[in-house]
């Protein structure tokens, strides 16, 4: 009796729920890929500021605001005071230039929500990648066609590593000998 | 006269492993030291138990699958305001400034905050280099345990006050005290800064009573009042260390302790060439004491300090016995018959042979020896040795044209008496410590602290809370060197610039601006570069007109402020002339009783405990003993042996003014019936890391007496209490143990004499094999060789320069963000350290010969790190680095079991939290961090990256710019802060590179080149400038 109870449990049961619980695990991994890898988060930023505007139908160069991409580790989010270069006269009547004069007048900074990010133990380097002549779009995509920012692409380490090992499927203008990035430990981690 | 007599056989690590005691061998065999995996309280570790961790990952597994579509939030991003123009987010800035012991200094800031401390590379004194307390300064500026606002002491209770309150009432007392005609006692340290002198002339002229009293608690007057003895002048004069042939030290650390000691090394180690082997110096240290000098000596004459008058009188007669001294000494000759060299040989045991050789080499090399006596020798020993210099022709040593400034002079032992006096008569009203703890520093007889007492108002001027602002009525919060504005001139030659690269971190002002207020008082808006303008103006009118520039004030300001310093034209003083009657100021020597000597000395890392709350500093082992966080008293092992001592038992020290209980450490090499002590340990209001670390040895001090670092007659009894002292000798002792009887080339340590390498250059590899080299001159291997295509990375240590000063430790801590980790866990052999300097000895432990060798990460070609790796977490990288990803690792510690080298180093706490309950996760001592190293977190393994950062971004800057990156330009921290320039590091493909070049030489060799793990650190064997047949 007993014997066959648990010959039952070990038989049935027990594979049985093994199996339910490797396929929910296996389920949930995969449709909730995107949200684990940030693709499409969207936040609401404190200022509602238009890329598209700006930089699409402006058609003003990124550069133009994200002055360090091309000396540093960071792009550098603009200080108030870039702004205020244009909105001195520019638009000051329109609610969202009323909310940057208070910061700038109240000498707050903009509590910016942010959106791509890469580990802290991960050391990546915006200068390296934009003077070799990687385009922004590469791997944030179409800034420019969009109002609200999201996240467009994977920042996991496999997406770094499928660019730095065959650059020329993610990067159009690269041919297929063109320099390959570093793939060992030290390029990224230290 | 046979070669190998002269090479080292076999090295051992301290007194047990001379013995070859069982434990020590069965220890050397293991990686860990006994005890370090132990006792790991489950409490205090999680408050989980496994089984509830395993519900909880479940549970969170199952709320992940149902709620999965929320996105995780990365927090902001906050920009500047308004950018300030010259900074870049993720670069560093460089400043160019000067630390409080004058030191010019480079400041690597980030975003505005200094991260780093290194010498300015154009300073003439320093030459890019820093003493250990200014490399770990950085931790001082971020303290959380600084004082943040003035306070106010009123019946026994600290109150947060205001500096316009303070300000007026002090202000109030310092007219009063003038218009009643008390004293105003000024206590501080010598002064630098000529703007800071005159700021306390102004200060004396608006309140007349401000008397000055000016000590140091290591001070070097006995050599200043023999010097006035001898030549009727000051003593002013540097020393050019790097031009005598043969150098005496008599009782002095130059290349340790001593405060000159980072342009001592400096000049002593351009000696030390291996392309220039003839150019070798020859380094003689007298010495009872075991110091980092005499670790670095040629030779070492071990001699009670007690005796080196008779000792340096014995030679002189001696040389006039050899008729090597020329007639106009002719008056000294009699002074001195009485003191006969065989028999002080005799008297005190000393080694003959090395005595033979001394002699021989004074009378060979005349004018071309120069002689030395250190700051704890008598002012009668100090005049023996300014005549013996004159007759050996030493003096033209010392730099007639570049003098030592100083604007203030000592107070004598009669004037601090009289200060105490004064104070218990109520003649005092007011009491000002600029930046002084003479509390802690006096000695016991002046009963300073009760005195104190006396004095209606007494001001503490200092960062930190200290056993003489315990007692004072306002306690003001100064600014770091970090933080301030002055300008400093310890040469002649030259005045440097201190620039602020901070602003003050909390309300706190630099003291030269404090007194600058109480001259007259100004109103809050004006006050914050009210000093600044005062060291301006004095610059314009004295400075700018001194200089006679060209340019107009603003721009020469400018380039001074961005060079750090101005150069003056050299001065050119005459030669002073010795008075020979001097010799007469020596009185008879009084036959010493068999009884114990005492021997105060300074250390290399907390000076006079002004640094104690520094954990890097507390931890930086001893070179020689290799103990932390505490002092001890070192005895010579037959000593012991007499007394019946052993490590770690408490002994009781008695001199006449007072007695200490303080643990034993067995020092070979010592000399007999001497007890040495550090000083500066022992404080007790030091903050959570500076209290209560070591024993005060300030207790023993005594006014009376020749000289206040040495005690004769003291006695000693053992207390029968034990007191276990943190050292990190014996953990990583290399396992020698099967190779010791083999053949030399498997040598950790490989030395030669000078002369043997110039008469067969290639002696360290004669009969042996370089590498394990095929036919071919390539490496035998049974698999396929990876090819190291663009750059390969290689460092070469040369033991000739190295004096093992341990500045690469502190670097490498600050540049890396290494932990502190505590007394316990360096006991338990937990030190986190990513470099360590290996110390051995070779010979008795009589008469031992020590070898220091800094050990670091190998980075291997054949690593066996790697492979035992279960998650890949260390692996080799292209350009031949051995890499260890954190994120990686899980804490199997299988690689630092494989280790030969035992370098790897294992978290066994998240140490910032473990330590001190969280000091060190402090939110103030984040801002200290290197924002390009990850903090490592527990139960990760870390070790050397060769600097990974520093390379990288001369990797990528190589990149930006176009170029081919040819691995030029990249310093590791531990080279740039080298001050014997002993490292090099950089490509080993570029034929060009100078590191290619010492690699190929024919004094390198590799660490357990045997194993075929083929490191990429080169060892450049030590030359010993010793005649072989007296070896």
């Amino acid at each position: 009796m007993n014997k066959k109870i648990l010959d039952y449990t070990l038989k049935v049961r027990f594979p049985i729920t093994i199996f339910v619980i490797i396929a929910t695990f296996a389920i949930t991994y995969y449709v909730s890929r995107p949200e684990r890898d940030g693709i499409g988060y969207e936040p609401d930023q404190p200022i509602k500021f238009s890329h598209r505007l700006h930089a699409g139908v402006m058609g003003i160069d990124c550069k133009y605001c994200h002055t360090e991409v091309t000396k540093s580790r960071h792009a550098g989010i603009p200080s108030v005071s870039t702004c205020i270069n244009c909105h001195s006269v520019a638009r000051r009547d329109r609610e969202e230039i009323v909310k940057l004069f208070y910061y700038y007048e109240t000498n707050t900074p903009i509590p910016w929500k942010r959106i791509h990010k890469v580990p802290d133990y991960t050391y990546f380097n915006h200068s390296v990648h934009v003077n070799s002549g990687i385009e922004c779009v590469s791997c944030h995509g179409h800034v420019e066609r969009m109002d609200v920012v999201s996240q467009i692409e994977s920042f996991t380490m496999g997406s770094c590593l499928d660019c730095h090992r065959e650059p020329h499927l993610k990067v159009p203008q690269f041919t297929e000998n063109a320099k390959k990035g570093p793939v060992n430990c030290f390029a990224c981690h230290r | 006269m046979s070669k190998n007599k002269t090479t080292l056989n076999k090295q051992w690590i301290s007194l047990e492993d001379f013995e070859n005691s069982s434990k020590f061998n069965e220890q050397k065999k293991k990686e860990f030291f006994d005890g370090v995996t132990d006792d790991f309280e489950l409490s205090t570790l999680a408050p989980l138990s496994r089984r509830k961790f395993l519900a909880l990952v479940s549970a969170s597994a199952a709320l992940a699958a149902t709620a999965c579509t929320d996105y995780k939030d990365k927090g902001e991003i906050i920009p500047y305001n308004k950018k300030p123009e010259d900074i870049t987010i993720g670069k560093a800035n460089y400043y160019a400034s000067t630390f409080n012991d004058g030191s010019g200094i480079l400041v690597k800031t980030r975003e505005g905050r200094p991260i780093k401390i290194d010498g300015n590379p154009e300073h003439p004194i320093n030459r890019g280099k820093v003493p250990n307390y200014v490399q770990a300064a950085i931790l001082d500026l971020y303290d959380p345990e600084r004082i943040k606002k003035p306070l106010q002491v009123k019946e026994g209770e600290k109150r947060e006050t205001q500096w316009e309150e303070v300000d007026k009432f002090i202000v109030d007392n310092l007219k009063n005290a003038v218009n009643q005609a008390k004293e105003i006692a000024f206590v501080s340290h010598p002064i630098k800064s000529p703007t800071t002198f005159k700021l306390i002339q102004d200060f004396q002229q608006k309140y007349p009573t401000t008397k000055l009293y000016i000590y140091d608690l290591i001070d070097d007057q006995n050599r200043k009042i023999a010097w006035k003895k001898c030549y009727g002048e000051d003593f002013k004069y540097p020393i050019k260390w790097n031009e005598p042939d043969i150098i005496i030290t008599l009782e002095a650390d130059i290349l340790g302790s001593d405060n000159n000691a980072i342009e001592n090394i400096r000049l002593f180690s351009q000696r030390r060439d291996i392309n220039n082997p003839k150019y070798f110096n020859k380094l003689y240290a007298i010495e009872g004491n075991f110091t980092l000098t005499g670790a670095n000596s040629d030779i070492r004459i071990r001699i009670n300090p007690a005796h080196t008058l008779e000792f340096v009188l014995a030679i002189i007669n001696e040389l006039f016995k050899k008729n090597k001294v020329s007639d106009n000494w002719f008056a000294i000759k009699d002074k001195v018959k009485n003191y006969n060299l065989d028999e002080v040989i005799k008297k005190y045991d000393l080694s003959a042979a090395k005595i033979d050789e001394l002699i021989n080499d004074i009378m060979n090399n005349n004018n071309k020896c120069f002689l030395y006596g250190g700051n704890a020798l008598t002012v009668d020993t100090h005049i023996a040795i300014n005549i013996l210099n004159e007759i050996i022709g030493g003096i033209k040593f010392y730099n007639f044209d570049d003098i030592n400034i100083s604007f203030t002079e000592y107070s004598s032992h009669e004037e601090l008496k009289a200060l105490v006096k004064k104070m218990q008569m109520n003649e005092v009203a007011v009491v000002i410590h600029f930046d002084t703890n003479p509390v802690f520093h006096f000695m016991p007889e002046l009963n300073y602290g009760k005195s104190l007492e006396n004095v209606p108002l007494k001001i503490s001027m200092t960062d930190l809370a200290n056993e003489t602002s315990q007692l004072c009525d306002y306690v003001l919060p100064i600014n770091h060197s970090l933080e301030s504005w002055n300008d400093f001139q310890i040469r002649s030659s030259l005045i440097s610039l201190q620039q602020p690269v901070i602003s003050p971190l909390y309300d706190n002002r630099q003291k030269e601006l404090i007194l600058l207020n109480w001259i007259s008082l100004q109103t809050s808006d004006k006050i914050f570069d009210l000093y600044h303008k005062y060291l301006q103006l004095r610059w314009e009118n004295e400075v700018y007109r001194q200089i006679n520039s060209k340019t107009d004030f603003k721009d020469f300001w400018y380039t001074a402020l961005h060079d750090g310093f101005i150069e003056f034209a050299t001065l050119k003083t005459e030669k002073p002339s010795i008075r020979l009657d001097s010799i007469n100021e020596i009185k008879t020597i009084v036959e010493t009783k068999e009884e114990f000597t005492l021997l105060l000395c300074d250390n290399i890392t907390i000076k006079d405990g002004r640094y104690s709350n520094n954990g890097w500093l507390q931890e930086l082992p001893d070179p020689i003993s290799k103990i932390t966080w505490d002092n001890y008293a070192s005895i010579s092992p037959n000593s012991a042996k007499k007394l019946g001592l052993k490590n770690n038992d408490m002994i009781e020290i008695q001199t006449k003014s007072g007695n200490l209980s303080i643990p034993v450490l067995i020092q070979p090499g010592l000399a007999e019936m001497l007890v040495c002590v550090k000083l500066g340990y022992g404080r007790t209001f030091a903050g959570t890391i500076g209290s209560n670390n070591g024993f005060n040895a300030i207790k023993l001090m005594s006014l009376e007496g020749q000289s206040k670092f040495l005690y004769q007659n003291i006695s000693i009894n053992k207390t029968g209490e034990v007191y276990k002292l943190a050292t990190t000798q014996e953990h990583h002792a290399l396992d020698d143990e099967f190779v010791k009887d083999k053949h030399l080339e498997r040598g950790i340590i490989k030395e030669g004499t000078v002369q043997q390498y110039i008469e067969e250059p290639e002696f360290l590899h004669h009969g042996a094999h370089h590498s394990f080299s095929g036919p071919d001159g390539k490496p035998l291997s049974i698999t396929k060789d990876f090819e190291y295509e663009e750059v390969k990375w290689g460092m070469a240590i040369d033991l000739n320069k190295c004096v093992g000063c341990s500045l690469c430790i502190t670097a490498c801590n600050v540049e890396n963000n290494v932990p502190v980790v505590g007394r316990d866990q360096v006991i338990r052999g937990r030190e986190m350290q990513w470099i360590r300097v290996d110390r051995y000895y070779t010979g008795t432990p009589d008469e031992p010969i020590a070898s220091l060798q800094p050990m670091l990460c190998q980075h291997c070609d054949n690593a066996p790190c790697e492979n035992v790796c279960p998650v890949v977490a260390t692996t080799h990288s292209p350009d031949g680095l051995n890499q260890m990803i954190y994120n990686r690792c899980v804490g199997t510690r299988y690689c630092a079991n494989n280790c030969p080298y035992k370098v790897r180093r294992f978290n066994f706490y998240d140490y910032r939290d473990f330590f001190a309950n969280g000091f060190y996760y402090k939110d103030s001592l984040k801002l200290a961090h290197n924002p390009e190293v990850t903090v490592r977190s527990r139960g990760v393994m870390e070790k050397c990256t060769f600097c990974i950062q520093r390379i990288m971004d001369a990797r990528q800057e190589a990149k930006i710019q176009g170029q081919n990156f040819d691995g030029r330009n990249v310093k590791t921290a531990c080279q740039e802060a080298c001050p014997a320039e002993a490292i090099v590091f950089g490509n080993l493909n570029d034929p060009e590179s100078e590191i290619s070049k010492i690699r190929k030489h024919n004094l390198g060799y590799h660490i357990l080149e045997l194993l075929n793990v083929r490191p990429n650190v080169t060892y450049i064997a030590k030359l010993r400038n010793i005649n072989t047949e007296d070896a």
